[in-house]
C-alpha cells in the first residue's frame, strides 16, 4: 500500500518539518491583487506559475510515483480520488496516469488562447472564473497525492522548505480569491483530506491567515 | 526520539538519496533553484509594481490643476499597463515570433541580426549567445549581476534590452536596434575625424561610460566596436553587461600564456618590464604598410574570441586590481584613432599590442605627419598615462579639448553624421556583404542537458516598459 499513514502522524505534520519554509513571513505581499490591476490576468499568471512550478517538483518524483507503487490517487489513509471519464464515470486510475490527465489538462488549457489569452485586446471567456476553479482542484489533488505519498522522497531530496513553501503561497492564493472549497480541504469525516490538517496547522502557526 | 526542548512531535529522519537515480537529485536541486529565483523575483517585481503606482499617486496628489476624472483615467491606466505586462508573462516568445532580416554583426560568442517580430511588424536587434561558449569562459555569475542592473537602466547613453529568451543552446536578447552602424565601421570608412568631430564623438562617449560608472559598474571593454550610433547619429554603449566578462581578453593568465607561446620570446611580462633590451626588439613604429595590414584586419579582430587588447588598459592585464579609471584609458586611445587613424599601440600581433600597452611610456607616440592640435595631444595623454594619473569625469569635463561643450543638451544638438535612412530595416551602414549571411534562421538546437541551463537562470528578461506594451 502506498502510504503508512494511519498510525503515526504524518512526516509533514512533524517537527521540525511543518515549520519548514523556503519564503518566511506571510504571504501577503505576493498574493493581494496589485491595486489597479486586472483580476483576471493576476490569477491567470499566478495560475501559470503555480502549475509549472508544481510539475517542476512532480517531476522529480516520477520514479517513485509508479503504477506499482501508487495504483491509486491516494491523498489520505482512506481517501483515493477518482477521476471522471469520457462517459462521465467515476473511475480509480493509478496516482501517475491521474497526474498525468491533470497536468496534460492544464497544460493544454493553458496554451490555448480561448482560455488563457495572450494576444494583445483578446479578452477573457466569461467561463473563466469557473475553469479557475476546476484547475485549482485539481491542482491542490496533486499536491495532496504528493504530501501523502511522497513526502519522504522530498526530505531526501532536501526539498521540503521549497515544496512546503510553494504549498502554502498555493492555499494562500486559493483562499484570497476564493479558489478553494471546504470540502475539497477537509474531505468527509471517512475520508479525510491528508493536508487538510497541514493547513490547519500552518493557519495556526500565524503562516496562513484565518 | 524527542529530546531535550525539541516539540514532542518532532522526528529525525535519516536523509538519503541511496536508490535514487542519476537523474532525480539534479533535477530536484534544479527545481529549488528555480523557485528560490521564482520567489526573489516575485517579491522584487511586488515591491516594483507598488513603486509605480506609489509614485504615481504621489504625482498625481501634487497635481492641483489635473480634474479627478483625469486623475482616475491614469491610474486605470496604469493597472492597464500593469496588467499587460503580467499577460507579457504568460507569453513564450521565442525565435519563431522574430523574422530574420539581415545578419548585421558579429561578436564573440554569436552574431547580432536585424530583426522584424512578425505580428507587430516591430524592428529589433537579436543577439545570439551560445551558452556553451559562455559557460566555456566561466563568467557567468558576476556577468549576470551586471546585465540585472543593466537590463533594469533606462539610460539614454545604454543600448535598450527589451525582452530575453533562450533555449537549451542559445540565449537570445532583443534589444532596440541602431541604424546608425558603429564607430568602428565609421572609422575603417574615414580613416580619421576631424577635431571637430571628434570633440562630438568624445563627448558623447565622456557622458556614456560616465552613465555607466554612475550605475556602479565598469565597462572594461570600451572599444570603437562598441560605441554604437542611432537614428539621429548620436551615440549609445552596447549591452556590455553581457559582453563582458566573457572575452578571454580579460584573463591575465590568457595573456601570460599568450606571451609564453608567442614565438618572439619566451620571457613573461614582468620580466620585460623590467628589461631594457625588450623594448627595443619590438617595432616602436609601424610602417605604412603595417598600419594597412592592421585595418584590413580590424575586423577579423573583431569577430575572433580573442577580440583586439588595443584599447585595454594597462592595470587589466596586471593582478592588482583596477577601477573604474580603465574606461578613461580606453576613451584615449580611442580618442587617439579617431584623430590618428589607427589606435595608439597597434602591432601587427595581438602580443606585441600588449607589450607595447604594458610599457606605453615608451610606444606612445603622435606621428608627425599628421597635425594636432595642443589640446588634442593633450587630452590623449592624460588619458592614456598611469592609473594614478589619469583624468577623472570632472577634470575630462573641464580639459581645454571639450571647451564649449555644452554637456547638458549634448544629446539633443545635431550630430555631425545623421544617418539617411530608405527604410526601418535599412542596414547600409553594416557590413553587411562582409558576414557570411549564414542560415537565414538562426540554427534551434533543443539537444544539450537541462543543468546547462541552470546557469542561465536569471537571463530570461521582460522589461517593463511603455515598450513591452507595443511587444
Ligand atoms: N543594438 C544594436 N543595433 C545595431 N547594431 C548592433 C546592435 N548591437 C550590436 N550591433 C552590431 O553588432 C556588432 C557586434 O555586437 P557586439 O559588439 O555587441 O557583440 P560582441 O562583439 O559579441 O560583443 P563584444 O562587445 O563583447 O565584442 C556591433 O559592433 C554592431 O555593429
Amino acid at each position: 500500500k502506498a502510504a503508512p499513514s494511519a498510525g503515526p502522524k504524518p512526516l509533514y505534520l512533524c517537527s521540525p518539518f511543518v515549520e519548514s519554509a523556503l519564503v518566511k513571513g506571510n504571504f501577503k505581499t505576493i498574493v493581494m491583487l496589485p491595486k489597479y490591476c486586472d483580476i483576471m490576468e493576476w490569477v491567470a499568471v499566478n495560475i501559470f506559475d503555480f502549475y509549472n512550478n508544481l510539475n517542476e517538483f512532480y517531476g522529480c518524483l516520477t520514479e517513485f510515483c509508479t503504477q506499482q507503487n501508487c495504483p491509486t490517487m491516494s491523498a489520505g489513509a482512506t481517501l483515493n480520488y477518482t477521476w471522471i471519464n469520457q462517459d462521465r464515470k467515476h473511475v480509480h486510475l493509478p496516482a501517475p496516469t491521474y497526474i498525468d490527465y491533470v497536468m496534460t489538462w492544464v497544460q493544454n488549457m493553458l496554451d490555448d488562447d480561448n482560455v488563457f489569452p495572450t494576444k494583445s485586446g483578446q479578452d477573457f471567456p466569461p467561463s473563466f472564473p469557473s475553469t479557475v476553479k476546476h484547475i485549482y482542484r485539481q491542482l491542490l489533488r496533486v499536491f495532496a497525492h504528493i504530501y501523502h505519498a511522497h513526502y519522504a522522497q522530498i526530505l531526501h531530496l532536501r526539498s521540503e522548505p521549497h515544496f512546503n513553501s510553494l504549498f502554502a503561497h498555493f492555499l494562500a492564493f486559493g483562499g484570497e480569491f476564493e479558489l478553494l472549497e471546504m470540502k475539497d480541504m477537509h474531505g468527509s469525516s471517512s475520508a479525510p483530506v491528508g493536508v487538510g490538517a497541514l493547513w490547519e496547522r500552518w493557519k495556526g502557526m500565524g503562516i496562513l491567515t484565518q | 526520539a524527542p529530546s531535550g526542548n525539541k516539540p514532542a512531535d518532532y522526528v529525525y529522519f535519516d536523509r538519503s538519496t541511496v536508490g535514487f537515480s542519476d537523474e532525480t537529485v539534479p533535477r530536484a536541486k534544479g527545481a529549488q533553484m528555480k523557485l528560490e529565483h521564482y520567489y526573489k523575483v516575485a517579491v522584487d517585481s511586488a515591491i516594483e509594481r507598488n513603486t509605480r503606482r506609489v509614485e504615481l499617486e504621489r504625482r498625481l496628489q501634487g497635481d492641483t490643476m489635473m480634474t479627478e476624472e483625469r486623475k482616475q483615467r491614469q491610474l486605470q491606466q496604469l493597472g492597464k499597463k500593469e496588467s499587460t505586462f503580467l499577460r507579457l508573462r504568460r507569453t513564450k516568445l521565442g525565435l519563431d515570433n522574430f523574422r530574420t532580416v539581415k545578419v548585421i554583426g558579429k561578436g564573440a560568442f554569436g552574431e547580432v541580426r536585424l530583426v522584424q517580430k512578425t505580428d507587430t511588424g516591430k524592428i529589433y536587434a537579436m543577439k545570439t549567445l551560445k551558452k556553451e561558449e559562455m559557460l566555456k569562459k566561466d563568467q557567468l555569475a558576476h556577468v549576470r549581476a551586471e546585465r540585472d542592473v543593466l537590463a533594469e537602466s533606462a539610460s539614454e547613453w545604454i543600448v535598450q534590452l527589451y525582452y530575453s529568451f533562450q533555449d537549451p543552446s542559445y540565449l537570445y536578447l532583443i534589444m532596440e536596434f541602431l541604424p546608425g552602424g558603429d564607430l568602428m565601421t565609421m572609422l575603417i570608412k574615414y580613416d580619421t575625424f576631424s577635431e571637430d568631430v571628434t570633440r562630438f564623438y568624445m563627448a558623447e562617449c565622456v557622458l556614456a561610460i560616465d552613465a555607466v560608472h554612475q550605475l556602479g559598474f565598469i565597462h572594461r571593454d570600451i572599444k570603437p566596436d562598441n560605441i554604437l550610433i542611432d537614428k539621429d547619429g548620436h551615440v549609445k554603449l552596447s549591452d556590455f553587461g553581457l559582453s563582458t566578462g566573457f572575452h578571454r581578453q580579460h584573463d591575465s593568465s590568457y595573456y601570460q600564456r599568450l606571451l609564453e607561446s608567442a614565438s618572439n620570446t619566451s620571457q613573461a611580462p614582468a620580466q620585460a618590464s623590467r628589461n631594457s633590451v625588450m623594448v627595443n626588439s619590438i617595432n616602436l613604429t609601424m610602417t605604412n604598410d603595417q598600419i594597412q595590414t592592421w585595418k584590413a584586419n580590424r575586423r577579423k579582430l573583431a569577430y575572433s574570441t580573442v577580440g583586439t587588447p588595443d584599447y585595454i588598459a594597462p592595470e587589466i592585464f596586471q593582478q592588482r586590481g583596477y577601477g573604474k579609471e580603465c574606461d578613461w584609458w580606453s576613451l584615449g586611445a580611442i580618442a587617439f584613432e579617431c584623430l590618428v587613424g589607427y589606435p595608439p599601440f597597434c602591432s601587427e600581433s595581438t602580443h606585441d599590442t600588449y607589450q607595447k600597452i604594458m610599457q606605453w611610456q615608451y610606444h606612445l607616440a603622435f606621428p608627425d605627419d599628421v597635425h594636432l592640435s595642443k589640446q588634442a595631444e593633450d587630452l590623449v595623454r592624460r588619458l592614456v598615462t598611469s592609473a594614478d594619473r589619469r583624468m577623472n569625469i570632472q577634470e575630462i569635463k573641464k580639459h581645454p579639448f571639450f571647451y564649449g561643450v555644452d554637456w547638458t543638451t549634448l544629446r539633443n544638438i545635431d550630430a555631425p553624421f545623421v544617418p539617411h535612412l530608405r527604410s526601418i530595416t535599412d542596414t547600409s551602414y553594416f557590413p553587411t556583404n562582409e558576414l557570411d549571411q549564414a542560415p537565414e534562421e538562426a540554427a534551434v538546437d533543443t539537444g544539450g542537458a537541462a543543468t546547462k541551463d541552470l546557469a542561465f537562470l536569471g537571463y530570461t528578461f521582460k522589461r517593463f516598459s511603455i515598450s513591452s506594451q507595443a511587444f
